[in-house]
């Protein structure tokens, strides 16, 4: 291609390419632009970095593969032929180096012998030496655009949809089919992956035209219809959902309301596929350069965008439409050199463009093409058997059609094949999907069998997969055609081999001496044309994929400036530092002041349950797997809960509020599963019962005050008497009514102190203005952690991990005599007494800290005897303290092992001790 | 994305149900060891129909049980389970 | 143009009526009582001075005053408080089923889902209950942690859908 090939008046959209301003008219694609400014080269092969050009005008682009925007708007990989051209739109050209035109990959061509079918998996059997040697290369030179280093500044929104009939494709039969739907009262949706509609109807006006189809989508839109322009529908799912993605500003651009993509989920009762089909290229030598154009693609540039792609031109067809083509190009003022028509008869078509002066070749098939970098310069075919040359600078190609049935396979459906078109159709729909015009149906063509060097003739041209390669993977042993497409890559780019497929089952078939249908065919999977991730991530893109749960205290806590931990999907305050203090320092200050004095901190993610009614007690004998019916009135106890296997899987206490009426809580981790898991047992297993239990986590926000000083600072909160250890009462704090709960999970006396979340602020501030006057501080979850290791409690998640039995956690003693409670069953399975099983110990430092998650051995390389679930410092004497999972640990205290962590490079040398390293006999948090 | 019909709310999408377990996995609250060993440790598993529970979380948060083509997940039938309700 | 404005609706006491046994019984107490049925599921009824909202078989939200229910439920279910976990959201306007879409899988835009309806849902990974007021207002029950999230969601939302918006 040489200088423009549209007149540019009109054109006053810039736009820039590789670093040069060209200029547009309003409604092109990039790649109608780019050929109306004679720009031929557009990029360069995956693999032996070709220069490749425009070969098509729509979704199925395999060349035309550019970057289009900056910083986090860029988009890699962006099919030039599916951006719409704006102004300000910067496009660069990729896998090439230092440019376009002159690319020193290019040198991969040369050495293409080496790099066939299957050299990726050849490279593995060599020695590892030789694959790094490969790989160093192969990772520079293959590839296709650079994912952007930037976040995207826009947004992604998702959003469900409902309708009576969705209408996916907005051609004739699209069009005609909504009509008539949205005109019976039904509520439609009709999506075109274009940003106008008429699709065929734009290049081929006939009967019905664009006018035709602006007055039709008039009346959809009267009926109530909805029209969505550059909408693909991009997935088939189960029960007649379908994913659309829309784009509402083109890649790179600024949208108008901060929304850059939308994906709908279209969930319809019917759903009617005017899907179409896609037109295939003929396998020749070379047929991958600049200058070698799909046929309806060149009759679009012409029509609908002006452009006229070349002067001389050679059509190559095995079909009548490609007759449009030539009159098309010849009423644009191009130079028809021959049309090579692979029929051995004239058909009509030909009949009459012969009579009208084309030069038509039956039995023609072109075999080979010449050219430069940027444009075309001769075109080789063999007629009846000889061969015969053109000066031409564009071959416009039909091989035929392919019907788009990817969202029929999609949804289950199966295929027939059309003999006549040589084509897979529609057969049976598994969903309620109906597919209908030249998706269904699609044109007769010729068969053809290729006469070219299968070495340069291309199939699967964005991964550069030649003849050659379905011809060596066959040699090798390939036969399914499954097989096939993994070794030779054919089809697995990023247009999923719409163009390449059906020449490769063709050739397969061929050598397999069958017919296609019974060559097979790969399976079809969602999505249909590339989707952003970010668009699949929705809103939750910009915060790590879901909402944070903010604590009812979040002002309170903020107003301080912790530092915040995740846990879940909680922030909770990991600490409060003072000044210049570190986390470290921060935890053991607070920790200490706990050990010593007094310090609160904020409870409230625990998981909460009331549990009300006459069947209360007997409800929670079912949970828990301690005793509940035993506890009196305004008492409580620790208790955990069992799977139906006899493993642990949460902790917590529970407390009898009223005659019928309890509370019940466990770990802040565990709350969801909790929750479905007492559902569950409620509702499935126990519906007679005659019991309420409510989840009240955020009901009620939790303060916890601990510390020698708990109790002053509470008597005073209350005015009046706190209640003993695992004692419960009503009172009131600052006016607000509480329930106040002595439990202590440091090891010190402490209390928990619940209140409707709604007016915990005022709790809140009457507790730290009491704890404040006693001395202490507030404490975050690190000092809350160091003080539970030392005192030997569990953590859900820690050491409570799934696999742990109550008697591997020496809770067996707590354990209902009577049973009856989940689990009670699982947990007399013999193999859970057997020797061997991993129990919980404590770990004391003889040297060095010890590790969290370190492995437990007895020498250097042997095999582990256990891990650290955490580990901690002692808090007002130092050293390296842990808890930890050993084998056969309660009959090993005294024994010296070896702590290691490779991950981290961390060792200690360690000693195996009672889990309890504070208060062994449970004094501190009584009176 | 499955469109299951709640016994109480009609046609939702999938992602308000959760899935717990077959029935042919539950453990009933009086079962014999054997019996319990059974549902928890083998199961039919078809590779066709089955009757699965689920649960209507992010709903009702009611339980039901569907019945299920694990191959096509056409749904033949959703049945309510649980305690006595008004309609 | 604004086509949906959120309020928050300040906190109040909010309670789950339960009933475990003998419905029937239950609801005819409780129609003598009120003078309204007992609501079925995905519906509400009463008044500002007592509404029960139902969205689930054997339970009921109820808004506003208690005192008659606890006799009404005798022996044959129980009510807990929880209104201090829930936080109401007034979505007003015209716009409500349109942003509703948003981030959803529920068919807001269904129009029997009108006054007097209810449903519990997901909304951008929350669940979520809501309330249809009045044609143009609809109530959303979110829970306490993910309601400053989900407002945040629901602006940025209406920003992107509407020409204005009002919080």
């Amino acid at each position: 291609m040489s200088g423009p090939t549209r007149d540019p008046k009109g054109a006053t959209i810039s736009f820039s390419f590789d670093g040069k301003t060209y200029k547009a008219r309003a409604g092109d694609t990039l790649a109608a632009a780019l050929l109306a400014n004679g720009v031929g080269l557009v990029g360069r092969s995956f693999k032996y970095h070709r220069p490749r050009g425009i070969m098509t005008a729509g979704i199925e682009e395999p060349n035309a593969l550019v970057t289009v925007g900056e910083g986090g708007r860029a988009e890699p990989n962006t099919r030039a032929t599916d951006v719409f051209v704006y102004d300000g739109l910067i496009a660069r050209s990729q896998n090439r180096w230092p440019s376009l035109s002159f690319d020193m990959g290019a040198v991969f061509s040369l050495a293409a012998p080496m790099l066939g079918a299957g050299f990726y998996y050849k490279t593995f059997f060599g020695s590892a030496k030789r694959w790094m040697f490969y790989e160093y290369f192969i990772r520079k030179a293959a590839g296709l655009g650079n994912a952007p280093t930037k976040a995207d500044p826009d947004r992604f929104s998702q959003r469900a949809a409902f309708c009576d009939v969705l209408v996916v494709g907005a051609g004739p039969a699209g069009l005609q089919a909504a009509l008539e739907q949205a005109e019976a009262g039904k509520r439609v949706i009709l999506v075109e992956q274009d940003n106008i509609l008429g699709a065929s109807l734009i290049r081929d006006p006939q009967e019905l035209d664009a006018a035709w189809a602006e007055a039709a989508s008039a009346r959809i839109r009267a009926a109530g219809g909805r029209i969505l322009t550059r909408t693909t529908a991009s997935g088939y799912w189960e029960h007649d959902l379908v994913t659309l993605t829309q784009r509402l500003s083109e890649p790179g651009e600024v949208p108008t309301n901060g929304v850059t993509q939308r994906l709908w989920h279209v969930r319809a009762s019917q759903v009617i596929l005017a899907t179409g089909s896609i037109e295939r290229p003929i396998a020749f030598a070379h047929n991958d350069r600049p200058g070698v154009m799909l046929s309806q693609a060149t009759r679009t540039y012409v029509r609908r965008f002006g452009v006229l792609p070349g002067k001389r031109v050679v059509i190559a067809t095995n079909n009548d439409d490609a007759y449009k083509t030539a009159h098309a190009l010849q009423d644009a003022g191009a130079e028809i050199v021959a049309i090579l028509d692979a029929r051995p008869q004239f058909s009509d078509a030909a009949a009459s463009a012969e009579s009208a002066g084309l030069p038509v070749w039956t039995n023609a098939v072109p075999s080979s093409v010449s050219g430069a970098r940027h444009c075309l310069s001769g075109v080789t075919a063999i007629v009846d058997g000889q061969s015969k040359n053109w000066k031409a600078d564009l071959i416009a190609v039909s091989g035929g059609f392919t019907p788009v049935v990817h969202l029929h396979m999609q949804a289950g459906g199966t295929l027939d094949w059309n003999e006549a078109a040589q084509a897979f159709v529609p057969a049976v729909s598994r969903q309620n999907v109906t597919t209908i015009g030249g998706a269904a149906n699609p044109d007769p063509v010729f068969p053809v069998t290729p006469v070219s060097n299968p070495k340069k003739s291309f199939i699967d041209f964005q991964n550069d997969v030649s003849l050659a390669d379905v011809d060596l993977a066959w040699a090798e042993g390939y036969r399914s055609v499954e097989h096939l497409k993994r070794y030779t890559t054919l089809g697995m780019a990023t247009d999923q081999g719409k163009l390449s497929n059906m020449a490769a089952l063709g050739r397969l078939a061929e050598k397999q001496g069958v017919s296609i249908p019974e060559a097979g065919l790969t399976t079809f999977r969602p999505p249909y044309t590339p989707v952003s991730m970010g668009l699949i991530a929705g809103a939750g893109a910009k915060n790590a994929g879901a909402h944070v749960r903010r604590l009812a205290l979040y002002d309170v806590h903020a107003a301080k400036n912790p530092i915040w931990q995740p846990l879940g999907y909680w922030f909770r305050p990991r600490a409060y530092p003072q000044g210049q203090e570190t986390l470290a320092q921060a935890a053991l200050r607070e920790a200490k002041e706990v050990r010593t004095g007094v310090g609160m901190t904020d409870v409230s993610t625990l998981a909460k349950f009331e549990v009300s009614g006459p069947d209360a007690a007997a409800f929670l004998e079912l949970i828990c797997a301690t005793t509940v019916s035993k506890l009196a009135v305004g008492r409580g106890r620790y208790t955990f809960m069992l799977r139906e296997d006899g493993i642990a899987f949460d902790d917590g206490t529970v407390w009898r509020l009223d005659e019928n009426r309890y509370l019940l809580t466990s770990s802040t981790g565990g709350a969801d599963r909790m929750a479905t898991h007492i559902s569950y047992v409620r509702q499935y297993l126990c519906p007679q019962m005659k019991v309420s239990a409510v989840n009240v986590q955020e009901h009620y926000a939790g303060i916890a005050i601990a510390g020698p000083k708990a109790k002053a600072a509470m008597d005073a909160l209350i005015k009046a008497d706190s209640p003993r250890h695992m004692s419960t009462v009503p009172a009131e704090i600052a006016g607000v009514p509480v329930i106040v709960l002595a439990a202590s999970y440091s090891g010190e006396r402490a209390f928990e102190v619940y209140v409707e979340a709604s007016h915990a602020a005022s709790v809140w501030a009457a507790c730290e203005a009491e704890v404040t006057a006693q001395g202490g501080c507030l404490y975050g979850l690190e000092a809350m952690e160091f003080l539970r290791i030392e005192k030997g409690h569990l953590v859900v998640g820690g050491e409570v991990d799934g696999r742990m039995t109550p008697m591997d956690l020496a809770l067996d003693k707590m354990l209902n005599k009577a049973g009856g409670y989940i689990g009670a069953t699982g947990l007399s399975r013999p193999a859970l007494a057997e020797p061997g099983r991993r129990q919980l110990v404590g770990l004391e430092a003889i040297e060095g800290d010890i590790p969290e998650g370190a492995m437990l051995i007895t020498r250097k390389g042997g095999s582990p005897h256990g891990h650290v679930s955490a580990a901690a410092f002692r808090i007002l004497e130092g050293g390296s303290v842990a808890l930890g999972q050993l084998k056969d640990g309660f009959s090993r205290h005294g024994e010296e092992l070896i702590a290691s962590s490779p991950t981290r490079g961390q060792e200690a040398r360690v000693r195996v001790v009672h889990p309890h390293f504070y208060d062994t006999v449970g004094e501190r948090y009584r009176d | 994305m499955m469109q299951i019909t709640c016994p109480h709310c009609g046609p939702r999408a999938q992602s308000e149900f959760i899935y717990e377990r077959t029935v042919d996995s539950v453990v009933p609250l009086d079962a014999a060891p054997e019996q319990a060993m059974t549902a928890l440790f083998s199961r039919a598993n078809p590779r066709g129909v089955d009757e699965e529970i689920w649960r209507h979380t992010y709903g009702c948060r009611a339980w039901l049980i569907m019945t299920r083509h694990r191959v096509t997940n056409e749904i033949s039938a959703t049945r309510a389970v649980g305690p006595e309700a008004l309609p | 143009m604004t086509n949906v404005t959120m309020t928050l609706l300040p906190a109040a006491p909010l309670h789950v009526f339960e009933i475990w046994s003998n419905p029937a019984a239950v609801a005819k107490r409780f129609k003598a009582a009120t003078g309204f049925e007992l609501p079925a599921t995905g519906t509400s009824g009463g008044s500002d001075a007592l509404r029960l909202i139902r969205f689930e078989p054997t339970v009921w939200l109820v808004e506003g005053d208690i005192s008659a229910l606890g006799d009404i439920l005798a022996d044959d279910g129980a009510l807990t408080a929880i209104g201090g976990g829930t936080v109401r959201i007034r979505l007003s306007g015209a716009g409500w089923r349109t942003l509703l879409m948003e981030g959803g899988v529920f068919n807001a835009e269904d129009p029997a889902f009108s006054a007097g309806c209810s449903a519990a849902t997901v909304i951008d990974h929350v669940n979520v209950r809501l309330h249809v007021v009045s044609d143009d207002v609809c109530d959303a029950y979110v829970p306490l942690s993910f309601s400053a999230g989900l407002l945040h969601f629901w602006k940025e939302a209406a920003l992107s859908l509407f020409e204005g918006v009002a919080s």
